[in-house]
């Protein structure tokens, strides 16, 4: 069998290390378009930070690719899909021939619609050389500002700051993390990092980034104007779906697979953040462009590759941040908009913790600094478990394993791998 | 020698454990840079241990990371810190590559990956690597285990541990 995989992020490769595992006759090759192997892209703000250095950005081994006899197309973009022929073209002309593909092509930043922003010195940080290119100037920068206060955006201030620049952020919302958490945890993170020097802007836009052909300020739609030498756009990714689309494959947010990960066509698989999937804590359709997601993603898709018909249990929205020591974890619906769900919230001094229930069953959380319990949070979400026996400990501090373990054994089909059965043997 | 092997593993029998900590003062002296309670309250950073006792009602459970086979863990991790030992299916954590994410964190069922907010890095189970010559300690392979003094903790497959049981109750039909 010939399987080609496009994509050497988190799903890409963990699709071909999942084939070579089970297969070990099995032709794979990978396309990428970038020339650096195996790193992951979630370091890059750690890589501008100055806390690794590029020997420590890989997530694989060096030689992976050698020692899982892997023929690696990189540098190369795959251009086009013929479903007819069965094969993938890249850029230059090879055609490289599949029986199953998988198209991990994953998301783009997304950029501004306002003049300027092809200046120089206007960065998103997505790929290897936006970091490199930042890294180049960053001696000849003092300010910076960021657009966008959610996650990305804060992740990149963060690294900034650490390098000692001047930042501030430029949030349209009237907090940061809008999308993640509500008012009060906002204000928890909010207040620490502007207490470590990062300055925060909130209900502003950017309408103009000034400046030569070089960036040297942004103009706020207040008529603000910031000075600054160095503008990084952080607002999210858009799945690349164009050659998907190119080829008649179905595709509406993302690409649209089915429980196996399977596209419109039987011999082509979905992964990553370019795949649109079952959301287990929303019951609907959705893209989670997590690198946690991938992985899972790109290991269900391969053994579907080689006809294990594993079904996926589906992903799960969460996000995991830590800024100046102050860790903070949210997951699934954190800020449910329609009627009929249940929130029970907690505030002290720099904590606070949030589940948000339906029916019964969690189906968020948001917790800021202590936020030890929220792995088996994730379990009782995953497994959609009826928590009505132990509500009143959720937010203790001392939520841990062994207050679910009656559930454990309640639910024991829903608890099925050994793991959880060998804990509650003597329970 | 019980050595984690994909069927040797760490169990607890909660009818004996009684939450005496045990398991985790030793676990944490074992993590020391000296290996000695008395030096090693006066280290810095203070050695972390990465076992837990909790409890349920009056039932109480010594817990640490339980090396799943399919870890969410190694699947979340975004810097290839969390990995598969191939050999003894233990699941490895790798310092030097470690960025403290928490992603580690967020995903533990068992809770049992701590966040180390003095070093910023994950902290769990390594199955006490210095302990790995048989001439150390009491013979015994881990430190938990050797340091429990009702014997809830115990090092082997599970028909043994079930066997260990059955003994125990003093009723050799099962």
């Amino acid at each position: 069998m010939n399987y080609v995989i496009i994509g050497g992020s988190a799903a890409g490769v963990t699709a071909a290390e999942t084939i070579r595992k089970n297969d070990k006759k099995a032709v794979i090759t990978l396309i990428s378009d970038e020339t650096f192997p195996l790193y992951s892209r979630c370091l890059l703000t750690y890589l501008i930070a100055g806390s690794i250095d590029e020997s420590k950005l890989c997530f694989r081994d060096k030689d992976f690719y050698k020692e899982n006899n892997i023929k690696t197309y990189l540098g190369k973009k795959a251009v086009s899909i013929d479903r007819k022929k069965k094969s993938v073209s890249l850029e230059g002309g090879t055609k490289v021939p599949y029986d199953k593909l998988l198209i991990a092509t994953g998301a783009t930043p997304k950029t501004e619609n306002i003049p300027g922003v092809n200046k120089k010195r206007v960065f998103t940080i997505r790929r290897i050389d936006d970091a490199r290119a930042i890294i180049k100037i960053l001696d000849n920068v003092n300010k910076a500002a960021v657009l966008g206060g959610g996650l990305i955006g804060l992740r990149d201030a963060y690294a900034l700051r650490q390098k000692n620049k001047e930042v501030t952020v430029v949030v349209k919302s009237q907090q940061v993390l809008s999308q993640m958490v509500d008012a009060d945890a906002a204000r928890i993170i909010a207040t620490l990092l502007e207490k470590n020097g990062i300055k925060i802007m909130t209900g502003a836009a950017a309408k103009e980034i000034l400046g030569k052909d070089t960036a040297e300020g942004i103009l706020t739609d207040g008529g603000k104007r910031l000075d600054c030498q160095l503008v990084i756009i952080g607002k999210g990714v858009n799945p690349n779906t164009q050659l998907a689309s190119a080829a008649a494959i179905k595709v509406e947010e993302g690409i649209v697979v089915d429980e196996f990960l399977k596209t419109s066509d039987k011999d082509i698989f979905a992964a990553g953040d370019v795949a649109q999937t079952y959301d287990v804590a929303r019951d609907a359709k959705r893209i989670n462009a997590l690198w946690p997601s991938a992985v899972e993603q790109g290991q269900i898709a391969g053994l579907n590759m080689l006809g294990k018909n594993v079904s996926y249990e589906g992903s799960l929205s969460m996000n995991s941040v830590d800024f100046f020591g102050l860790a903070s974890i949210s997951m699934g619906v954190t800020k449910p908009k329609e009627e009929g769900y249940e929130i029970i919230s907690r505030i002290r001094k720099n904590e606070y913790k949030k589940i948000v229930l339906k029916e019964n069953r969690i189906v968020g959380m948001v917790l800021v600094g202590d936020v030890g319990s929220a792995g088996v949070i994730s379990i009782l979400i995953r497994n959609k478990i009826d928590v009505s026996s132990i509500k009143g400990k959720l937010l203790d501090e001392r939520f841990d394993y062994a207050k679910i373990m009656p559930l454990v054994k309640k639910f024991k089909d829903k608890f099925r791998q050994e793991e959880y059965q060998d804990t509650i043997m003597t329970f | 020698m019980k050595t984690k092997t994909k069927d040797i593993k760490i169990y607890c029998d909660i009818t004996r454990c009684v939450g005496c900590k045990s398991c985790e003062i030793a676990c944490a002296i074992e993590h020391s840079k000296s290996k000695n309670i008395f030096a090693a309250v006066k280290e810095t950073p203070l050695p972390k241990r990465r076992v837990e006792t909790q409890n349920i009602g009056s039932k109480i459970i010594s817990l640490h990371c339980q090396h799943c086979e399919d870890a969410p863990c190694v699947k979340a991790c975004m810097s290839g810190a969390l990995s598969k030992d191939e050999k003894t299916r233990a699941t490895i954590h790798d310092k030097e590559k470690c960025v403290g994410c928490w992603m580690c964190v967020m995903v533990c069922p068992f809770g049992a990956i701590i966040r180390d907010a003095e070093s910023h890095i994950a902290v769990k189970c390594d199955l006490c690597p210095d302990r790995d010559d048989p001439s150390t300690g009491s013979g015994l392979r881990y430190a938990c285990v050797a340091a429990c003094p009702t014997d809830a903790l115990f090092a082997g497959t599970k028909e043994e541990f079930e066997k260990n049981l059955s003994k125990k109750k003093g009723n050799s039909k099962h």
